[in-house]
């Protein structure tokens, strides 16, 4: 699954960790805090989705612990309100008893865990590094993706037909006849492709070409 | 007068007897004269001088007696004309009496010792239908029913043995057509001249003063007996002497033999301990302001006893009659029990569906009980990490209990307040804060509020005055109408739900408390209905609610109504009086 994590507000690029809680509830808000920087964790603490919007989030892994009851704006329809603005923020959900149901669309609209007040604390904490984890991953991968987007946009407009028709799995001669080349050009595109892109084999230049869904065998769109 | 003819014209026997003679004289001169031998001369005139003189001086005799014996007779007329005056005025007198005796509106009877009527009057036997003819000789038990009979031969007896002495009684007397009649007899006995005792008896018709008696006595008794039946006495209060004239009544509420009257200081010691300052402040509060006054206080009776009574008094304007105040009091004990025990009912009834509400509001309460402990675990989770790093933190570990311990009495706090409701508890009324009270419900609908997703605007305005009041039992009518606005915009789909709590003083200088919502609203034919009990308009409901709601407003000296919005939704609200200082609660 590729995911294209790209935090709007994001400025910096610290590589520091940081928890954000949303609760209505003043106390749940102070002990979560508590609980984090206990583990060392940074954590910021918000009493609306309202508030949390307004804020500037930091460019850092990151996970949103929400409860799922939250006056005005409840929890499931912040989770809405943050993919419509393609926030993609690993959500880890607070619920009371009895909310099965709320639940269940809270993990099919993509929450990453959901935990029943009381919880216990390792469980917090697990659900927590797991999430901020994911987030990291998350952005490595956004940003080798975007490192793969600069460098294939880096190509001239030959190479980057050349690299189409290689990562499609043609043969130099082939590629050659079809765009009415010699194949010795072909050779040499294919090898400036190579370094440009920064490729250690052809099953390498492949992959990129996926992740960067080039190509008319890969034109597959990711969600 | 006519029977002596007056003889003043023409000459007594005494006249002619004296003419005679002095004419016999004359006469017997002359024959002297004229038969005897001639007298000389000198004796001739002599003897002429003589019978002149003789004859003028009979004929002055004759005068004199006849004046004197005019003058006796003149006398004896007029002895005469008094004699007969004094027998005119006799007579005239006799035939007065008579009158007044016969026609006197006294009956006279004069009965012998056997009881035979010696004599009676006109009026006396008319008053008995009879005439004095058909009564006469006739034995007096004739005038008397038969089960007087034996009464007046007594009274008869009575006079008898006390002769001289007066006796009067009442006694009940048949007429000849058989009506009664009642009569007040006032009788003598006396010996006559020949010494037979006899009763002389003077009656006089009482019966109107007796029907009239008999009508005041059975009044009496209808008056008695409808302040029996209403336990309900009278008094008059004299305060100069500071005496009360009670009903038998009163005397019975109070529990005091009858008496003409009743010092007060003697019927304050029965008045309960607790009332005794309070009634004697208003009595005398009424006395110097001379006005009417009602109030109502306890009495302790000698057997331990409480009875509750209720006095309204009127001040009354004539004083010349020497009371000051008139009233009743009455004894409402058993109203007093019966709305204890209604109250009872009622508060039993409020406690149960205090406790459907809660239960409707369990999910709720859990959520609101398991925010803090969610608090509490996670804190005492933190405060262990704290210790547990090398070397521990303790400030943050000092500062993690403080949460703990604040969320640990937060949650203790919510369930205090669950349980207050919860339980069966008496009423306590105590001024509070009514946004406080508010403050105290709003968190424990806080679930339903997010189960339908309804906004919830509270304005509470800071500073109200404070109102007298039972916590629990307003937090249930708070309760019990933000449920029903909650419910009644459930189905609401194309505007917010809105649901406001709002504080605030009305034109008279009351708290009101409004809950507003902007659901379904109340229809025109069931807003009459509304606060019926066992009414209702939900599938699940008992309809107690509203009607609860209700009363127990007006105990608090509120009222609790309904209406519709001019938009959506509809708008209950109630008053509540201000607590005021010094007031008892």
């Amino acid at each position: 699954m590729t995911v294209r994590s790209a935090p709007p507000h994001s400025t910096t690029s610290a590589e520091e960790a940081i928890v954000f809680v949303v609760d209505d509830d003043a106390s749940v808000r102070q002990a979560l805090s508590n609980l984090f920087r206990s583990v060392g964790l940074q954590v910021e603490t918000f009493g609306s989705a309202h508030e949390f919007l307004q804020s500037t989030l930091p460019n850092a892994p990151s996970c949103l612990i929400l409860d799922i009851r939250l006056p005005r704006l409840s929890g499931l329809d912040f989770q809405a309100e943050l993919a419509k603005a393609d926030i993609r923020i690993p959500i880890i959900f607070m619920t009371g008893h009895g909310d099965i149901p709320m639940t269940v669309r809270a993990m099919k609209a993509g929450a990453v865990d959901f935990l029943t007040k009381p919880f216990r604390d390792q469980d917090m904490l697990d659900a927590v590094t797991a999430a901020i984890e994911r987030d990291r991953n998350n952005r490595d991968e956004a940003k080798a993706h975007s490192d793969l987007q600069a460098l294939f946009a880096a190509l001239t407009p030959r190479e980057r037909q050349v690299m189409k028709l290689v990562t499609a799995g043609l043969m130099n001669k082939q590629i050659a006849a079809e765009i009415g080349l010699a194949e010795i050009t072909v050779k040499i595109h294919r090898s400036h492709i190579m370094r440009k892109m920064g490729a250690k084999s052809l099953p390498d230049l492949v992959r990129m070409a996926e992740l960067l869904a080039i190509g008319p065998t890969s034109g597959r769109p990711q969600t | 007068m006519m029977r002596y003819p007056t003889m003043s014209l023409s000459r007594s026997a005494e006249q002619w007897l004296l003419g005679g003679m002095t004419l016999a004289l004359a006469t017997t001169a002359c024959i002297w004269l004229v038969l005897a031998p001639a007298p000389t001369a000198p004796a001739y005139f002599v003897a002429i001088a003589l019978l002149v003189a003789s004859l003028a001086a009979s004929l002055i005799l004759m005068r004199r007696v006849g004046s004197s014996q005019r003058r006796m007779e003149a006398v004896l007329q007029g002895r005469t004309k008094a004699e007969e005056r004094a027998i005119e005025a006799l007579r005239n007198s006799e035939a007065q009496w008579k009158e007044v005796f016969e026609h006197n509106p006294v009956m006279y009877f004069m009965v012998d010792a056997a009881g035979t009527v010696l004599s009676v009057n006109t009026f006396g036997a008319a008053q008995l239908g009879y005439s004095v003819d058909e009564l006469l000789g006739q034995s007096v038990l004739r005038v008397f029913p038969a089960n007087e009979c034996k009464a007046a031969q007594g009274n008869v007896a009575v006079c008898l043995n006390n002769i001289g002495r007066t006796h009067s009684w009442e006694i009940c007397k048949v007429r000849k057509d058989g009506s009664t009649l009642w009569v007040r007899e006032n009788a003598k006995a006396v010996r006559l001249l020949d010494g037979q005792p006899i009763v002389l008896v003077a009656c006089e018709d009482i019966t109107e003063r007796k029907q009239a008696e008999n009508a005041l006595r059975q009044s009496e008794m209808y008056l008695a007996e409808a302040q029996r039946l209403s336990h309900t006495g009278s008094f008059g209060w004299c305060a100069s002497s500071d005496e009360l004239i009670w009903s038998e009544e009163t005397f019975r509420i109070f529990g005091f033999d009858k008496a003409p009257s009743i010092k007060r200081a003697t019927v304050i010691q029965r008045i309960h301990p607790d009332d005794r300052a309070r009634v004697l402040r208003t009595t005398k509060r009424a006395l110097s302001d001379w006005k009417d006054f009602e109030h109502g206080y306890r009495l302790l009776m000698p057997d331990g006893s409480v009875k509750h009574v209720h006095v309204r008094a009127h001040a009354v304007k004539d004083r010349s009659s020497g009371i000051d105040f008139v009233g009743a009091v009455s004894d409402v004990t058993v109203r007093k029990r019966a709305e204890a025990e209604l109250h009872e009912a009622q508060m039993n009834l409020a406690h149960v569906t205090r406790v459907t509400a809660l239960g409707e509001l369990a999910a709720s309460i859990a959520h609101e009980v398991n925010q803090p402990l969610a608090a509490v675990v996670t804190n005492a989770a933190a405060c262990q990490r704290w210790l547990d790093r090398t070397p521990p933190d303790l400030t943050e570990a000092r500062g993690s209990l403080q949460a703990i311990i604040k969320d640990g009495n937060w949650a203790g706090d919510v369930i205090q307040r669950v349980r207050a409701l919860a339980n069966k508890n008496s009423e306590q009324r105590a001024p509070l804060d009514i946004n406080e009270v508010l403050n105290e419900v709003v968190s424990l609908v806080q679930h339903e509020l997010f189960r339908y997703r309804i906004l919830l605007r509270l304005e509470l305005p800071p500073a109200l005055p404070l109102v007298l009041g039972d916590r629990i039992q307003l937090q249930q009518v708070v309760i019990n109408l933000v449920i029903n606005g909650i419910e009644a915009m459930a189905s609401v789909a194309d505007r917010p739900r809105e649901l406001i709590i709002r504080t605030g003083l009305d034109d008279a200088g009351q708290i009101v408390v409004t809950v507003k919502d902007c659901g379904t609203g109340l229809a025109a034919e069931n807003a009459e209905r509304l606060f019926d009990a066992f009414y209702t308009t939900k599938s699940g409901g008992m309809g107690m609610g509203l009607s609860i709601c209700r009363s127990i407003v007006a105990a608090h000296g509120g009222r609790l109504s309904a209406l519709q919005n001019s938009g959506a939704g509809a708008t209950f609200q109630f008053t509540l009086p201000l607590h005021v200082e010094g007031s008892p609660p």
